[in-house]
């Protein structure tokens, strides 16, 4: 499988989650999804580890 | 989650970033009209990411009434990355100015004053989210989707319009989109 095969299967796939998730969200009591969602929300955040600089220099970055 | 006329209810188990913007928004509501734009948006309907920033439009605001904002963040333990000593005239010349909790950096707000047609659009047309007991304002979803699409174009931001779709798809105004994405072309 070349780069670009490898690419456009990888975004399938994760189009195919962000439907399976969508429809999931919509069926289910928000109570429900909410507490799966945190989990991926609270741990990024609270084992985020930069200094001012490092993120604002990494923004910058991006933002190029 | 609940769609009504110009509201959607979510009674949603509260992340940090939540509770990090709700208290940003009682302390700018008091001073300013706000829009939430971008991430955040497709976050709090949802999807299954997360985000270290939330991006706030406000319209222009006067010197004074923002030095009063300002101390209020201060005195509730917020402070600003990125412009410490000049964060008025930093809006003003159109950057955007960001906000944490003392010792953090993450998350924070991504705060910037209206600059163009479309930052005015948001603040004008715009949608309430009751967070349980808490109101938050956000941009319209199809500007929101159409933006995403075909002006940030990234891979989070086509998975982000890809989500709100799903979700919204019974209550999406297609002529509104279809407008949006003649007023966005080549921007």
């Amino acid at each position: 499988m070349d780069s670009e095969e490898f690419r456009r299967k990888n975004q399938e796939e994760r189009f195919r989650f962000i439907d399976l998730w969508s429809k999931y969200v919509l069926e289910h009591d928000d109570k429900n999804w909410s507490k799966q969602q945190n989990i991926i929300i609270n741990s990024c955040l609270r084992s985020a580890n930069m200094t001012k600089e490092q993120y604002l220099f990494m923004k910058e970055k991006n933002r190029r | 989650m609940e769609f009504l006329d110009n509201k959607i209810v979510v009674k949603r188990e509260l992340s940090d970033l939540d509770i990090f913007t709700i208290d940003f928004i009682r302390l700018l509501r008091k001073h300013s009209k706000y829009v939430i734009v971008s991430g955040y948006v497709s976050i709090l309907l949802g999807r299954s990411r997360s985000s270290e920033d939330v991006d706030i439009i406000i319209p222009k605001m006067e010197s004074i009434i923002f030095q009063k904002f300002l101390s209020e963040l201060s005195a509730a333990g917020f402070y600003c990355l990125n412009a410490e000593t000049t964060i008025y005239d930093y809006l003003n010349n159109g950057f955007a100015v960001r906000f944490a909790r003392v010792n953090n950096v993450i998350p924070n707000i991504e705060l910037k004053f209206a600059k163009n047609q479309f930052d005015e659009i948001s603040l004008s047309k715009n949608i309430v989210v009751a967070l349980n007991q808490d109101e938050l304002v956000i941009s319209n979803l199809e500007l929101q989707i159409v933006f995403k699409e075909k002006v940030l174009c990234s891979e989070k931001d086509i998975e982000d319009a890809r989500h709100i779709r799903n979700i919204a798809k019974a209550h999406l105004n297609s002529d509104m989109i279809k407008k949006y994405e003649v007023m966005l072309h080549g921007l």
